[in-house]
């Protein structure tokens, strides 16, 4: 009868594995509280829900919870929270709560009592719903929950927002997959046993699609239908005209027919009882749906063209009478139903509902849908929607996108003569043009917003451009051009002294101050970020760590490098400030790589890479991805160092030249070649190294451009370490390699010496990292000048790997560092113990240590304190 | 048909305005009517954080049918077995 579910009298087949599985994690929620998460992945039909279904019927007591994704155009965002039908989260999302704030209200809610979370159909999921489950995933240990995702795995391409999940199921403690296999010939036979129909003839028609199999197998008189739609379709042979609109009209309404809606649309009791015999509906908390999705695209292809535009009319018209409203829902009925008014007003509607709860994926998707059938608008009501857009479409990293919709806001701030808005839309561009490493288009237009803003007597709107001017000099380490703009700056807030204004000019002339060597700036650069703070201006205080992250990596002061990042990493992913968090990572996939944490930096840099890093974040990252396979040996990906130069050129910024360069003699002197573009960097050095805190970046490409035999300019200002190795101090310079905690530095210091013993020290030194490709470079040339004793390459077994530990290792191995046990460690990381020992056995061995206590003592030495 | 009582949960119950009552009763009586077999809604009375509703129909499912349509909580769901009252007292 209507109300059960799609499982209810289908048997399991096949999936004894699967359940045994699932029911010993559910027994282990139900015992321990020891949490643990699946993916169930599979086609259509393939009884992911059957599965489910079953785990939640025998859950020993726990809680269910079950939600499921809408499959609509664009989903609600956080939809599957808010069905879970816990009273707490009905209306998340719906209120002005940061993302960050939800994840810790669902994860209070879920976690109260030992409970099965369910969350289907994850390849339409809405991206805050993916911000939520992973915050979840990361924590799943330690809640009495047991975790269940579906998901179809043809449909999640690269850059669907479900990606980043399914990566932390592959990578996290306590998360596996479970993919779910078509029947075998076997399991067809049991189905179709006693049918008459010859089950090799099945399995070939159906593939083994448990779905499909089903289907035919309750029809075996009729003709064996080709297709799973044609199965479906022979269920409706008896249906009446009338009674097969109501089908249709379920079809259209793919998240669900709302019951509230069926007395206005005129769908009686005995109608839903007479299609309760085709077994197609089904009846979830408040509504009707198909017992399976294919089942709804089948009877939705039986909707002729334009017959489907009457039906989301008509659904439409009943849903706007219910409260309350689910913009998201209405949109995808007027778009469907071809109504450009209702399709434009109820997408602006989905579009702050999804801003509200941090989606901005499926904000930008319903700008698009707004703009698209906005009929009768003002030039300047479209100019803001596009703007808007552009915002989401920048938060989403679509760079160019974004660009492009700001652009086209220029003509209609000139129809309806807005300087002040004109100007404001070049500024923006400027922003998102330097993002995407474009610096020279960045320029042009703050110029251009500058000039219009002078012109037009809009005096903030000139100081926040000649502001974004300053930084991008002081990025290029520009003093005078930096110092230029930040006058003009402090000009325009004498007269208006906006706050926000003032702060931004005190910022990148603090920053600037730090870069040229006045260290006092640093303690002002955290009183400006408290005041931003304080204000509320997130952006702003999050770009002062970014700033600061950066100049310590840059000169080298690499444990307060490291406290910034621990505070202001997590800051930018609660306040979802996705530019600082690509830089901010970037930054910190560096200071892995120079403090020999190789893995851990290779982890960093494939996120900045892999996940849609704006460009601007890149730099680094693709040098590290060279470099570590380089210095390990290992091949090296062609392009990363080719992506670092071109970006290099775009930037046109002394210390990213400078690197790009060191990185290119590097690899220059590892294949023992001539490298073309290295022919000015010998002349380049002291031009370059003469900008603010650019010592370090020359200092670090002398070294190299020595190591290739070239001769250098001694009047080159580089800093402390690099000069005392060009002055040929080596134990001197090794020494400060070592006490800042670069140890491929200190290595190479050695190597630098004319003597034997410190030559091999370093060797030595080399291989005990795992640098074990640039200490066999060092191997070939001490044989070639004739050393007799060179100290051997470390057979592989023997190598203990300090470089070889993960981010979620080094998390694990900083805590051991300052005595945590197994079980505070456990807390910290929302973890079980169990897990944390095991990270412990591995960190032990990889750093080739006997205990714990060696790692307490040898903390700094390994870069963990 | 039979009579049924029905206990509905909502919170604030007792603070419903008339007019909110009356738009209540409007989307009950539209369910009702859209449910296309035999069922009269009686009364109801609202006492505390409950609604206390009875109804005549044909079966249990109607009744939750009815509920479905109207957006409404049916928590519990009993079948009249007798009604009595100071006019039915007999014996001495």
């Amino acid at each position: 009868m209507i109300g059960q579910s799609y499982a209810d009298g289908v048997q399991l087949l096949e999936r004894e594995r699967e359940l045994e599985l699932l029911r010993a994690a559910v027994r282990r929620v139900a015992d321990g509280g020891q949490g643990a998460g699946f993916a169930l992945t599979g086609d259509s039909g393939a009884g992911k829900s059957a599965l489910v279904d079953s785990v939640c019927d025998a859950a020993d007591g726990l809680r269910v919870l079950r939600g499921h994704c809408d499959p609509l155009h664009t989903p609600r965002p956080l939809g599957p929270f808010r069905d879970l039908g816990v009273p707490e989260l009905d209306s998340i999302g719906q209120k002005d709560v940061l993302l960050s704030e939800v994840c810790e209200q669902v994860y209070a809610a879920v976690r109260a009592e030992p409970t099965v979370l369910v969350v289907e159909d994850l390849h339409w999921v809405d991206a805050a719903s993916v911000d939520v489950l992973r915050f979840l995933a990361r924590r799943v240990e330690s809640m009495p929950v047991l975790l269940l995702m579906t998901y179809r795995d043809v449909e999640i391409a690269p850059r669907h927002p479900a990606r980043s999940l399914l990566g932390d199921v592959a990578a996290l403690d306590g998360l596996a997959s479970l993919p779910l296999r078509p029947l075998s010939l076997d399991g067809v036979t049991s189905v179709v046993g006693g049918t008459g129909l010859d089950p090799e003839r099945v399995l070939s028609v159906t593939g083994g699609n448990p779905f499909f199999v089903t289907e035919v197998a309750k029809e075996p008189d009729l003709p064996m239908p080709s297709s799973v739609r044609d199965a479906v379709l022979a269920r409706t042979a008896h249906v009446t005209p009338a009674d097969f609109e109501v089908l249709q009209l379920v079809a259209v309404a793919p998240d669900r027919l709302d019951d509230r809606v069926l007395p206005k649309l005129g769908v009686d009791l005995p109608t839903l009882r007479r299609l309760d015999e085709t077994s197609l509906l089904g009846r979830t908390a408040n509504g009707i749906v198909f017992r399976h999705e294919l089942a709804r695209q089948a009877i939705e292809s039986t909707i002729p063209p334009g017959g489907g535009i009457r039906l989301h009319a008509r659904v439409l018209d009943a849903l706007e009478q219910v409260e309350p409203r689910e913009p998201a829902v209405l949109t995808h009925h007027a778009v469907a139903a071809r109504d450009a008014t209702r399709a434009a007003a109820y997408a602006r509607e989905a579009a702050a509902d999804a801003i509200r709860a941090g989606a901005h994926g499926e904000a930008a998707a319903f700008f698009e849908i707004a703009l698209e059938h906005l009929d009768s608008a003002t030039a300047k009501e479209r100019a803001e929607l596009l703007l808007a857009l552009s915002f989401q479409q920048y938060m989403t990293s679509r760079l160019r996108e974004a660009i492009d919709n700001v652009r086209a806001t220029f003509p209609l701030w000139q129809m309806v003569g807005d300087e002040a808005g004109l100007a404001e839309a070049h500024a923006m561009v400027a922003v998102y043009e330097y993002y995407n490493a474009r610096r020279r288009q960045a320029e042009d237009h703050l110029d251009r917003a500058s000039a219009i803003a002078a012109a037009a007597g809009s005096r903030l709107t000139f100081g926040h451009a000649r502001a974004s001017r300053a930084y991008l000099a002081y990025m290029r380490s520009d003093a005078t051009l930096t110092l230029g703009c930040l006058d003009q700056v402090h000009d325009v807030t004498e007269q208006e002294p906006e706050q926000f204004l003032v702060l931004r000019g005190q910022v990148i002339d603090d920053a600037h101050a730090l870069a040229s060597g006045d260290d006092a700036a640093r303690g002002r650069l955290f009183d400006h970020m408290e005041v931003a703070r304080s204000h509320g201006y997130d952006e702003l205080a999050s770009t002062v760590f970014s700033n600061l992250a950066n100049l310590d990596v840059e000169h080298a002061r690499y444990r307060q490098a490291e406290r910034v990042l621990e505070e202001s990493l997590p800051f930018t992913v609660e306040r979802d400030i996705p530019i600082c968090r690509h830089w901010q990572t970037g930054v910190r996939s560096r200071l892995q790589f120079v403090k020999g944490h190789w893995n851990a930096a290779l982890e960093d840099a494939a996120t900045v890479l892999d996940a849609d890093g704006m460009p601007l974040a890149t730099l680094w990252p693709h040098l590290v991805s060279a470099l570590i396979p380089l210095r390990r040996g290992d091949e090296v990906p062609e392009s990363a160092v080719e992506d670092a130069w071109t970006l290099a050129e775009q930037l046109d910024e002394p210390l990213r030249r400078l690197a790009v360069l060191a990185a290119l003699a590097e690899l220059a002197w590892m294949a023992d070649r001539e490298e073309p573009r290295l022919a000015d960097a010998v002349a380049l050095v002291p031009v370059l190294g003469a900008a603010p805190g650019a010592g370090w970046a020359a200092g670090n490409l002398a070294v190299w451009l020595r190591r290739l035999g070239f001769e250098l300019d001694a009047s080159a200002h580089v800093a402390e370490p690099f000069q005392l190795l060009l002055d040929g101090r080596c134990a001197e310079a090794a020494s400060w390699w070592h006490l800042a905690g670069d140890p491929f530095a200190e290595a190479m210091a050695w190597t630098d010496s004319p003597l034997t013993e410190d030559r091999v020290r370093g060797v030595t030194l080399l291989d005990k990292l795992g640098a074990v490709g640039t200490a066999d470079r060092l191997r070939v040339v001490l044989r070639q000048e004739g050393l007799a004793t060179v100290p051997q390459r470390p057979r592989l077994s023997t190598r203990a790997n300090p470089g070889g530990l993960t981010n979620r290792q080094l998390d694990v191995a900083r805590l051991v560092a300052r005595g945590l046990s197994n079980n505070e460690i456990a807390g910290r990381l929302y973890i079980s113990p169990k897990t944390a020992d095991h990270h412990v056995s591995a960190i032990l061995a990889k750093l080739g240590l006997p205990n714990r206590r060696a790692v307490v003592v040898q903390a700094s030495d390994l870069g963990l304190d | 048909m039979t009579r049924f009582v029905i206990e509905r949960e909502i919170p604030g119950a007792k603070d419903l305005t008339q007019d909110q009552l009356a738009e209540i009763a409007q989307t009950s009586n539209d369910a009702a009517a859209s449910l296309g077999v035999p069922y009269t809604w009686v009364t109801s009375y609202v006492a505390g954080d409950k609604i206390y509703c009875v109804h005549d129909a044909e079966d249990t499912e109607t009744i939750l049918e009815h509920a479905r349509r109207g957006g409404f909580p049916a928590n519990k769901v009993t079948a009249v077995a007798n009604e009595f009252g100071p006019h039915t007292a007999g014996g001495s």
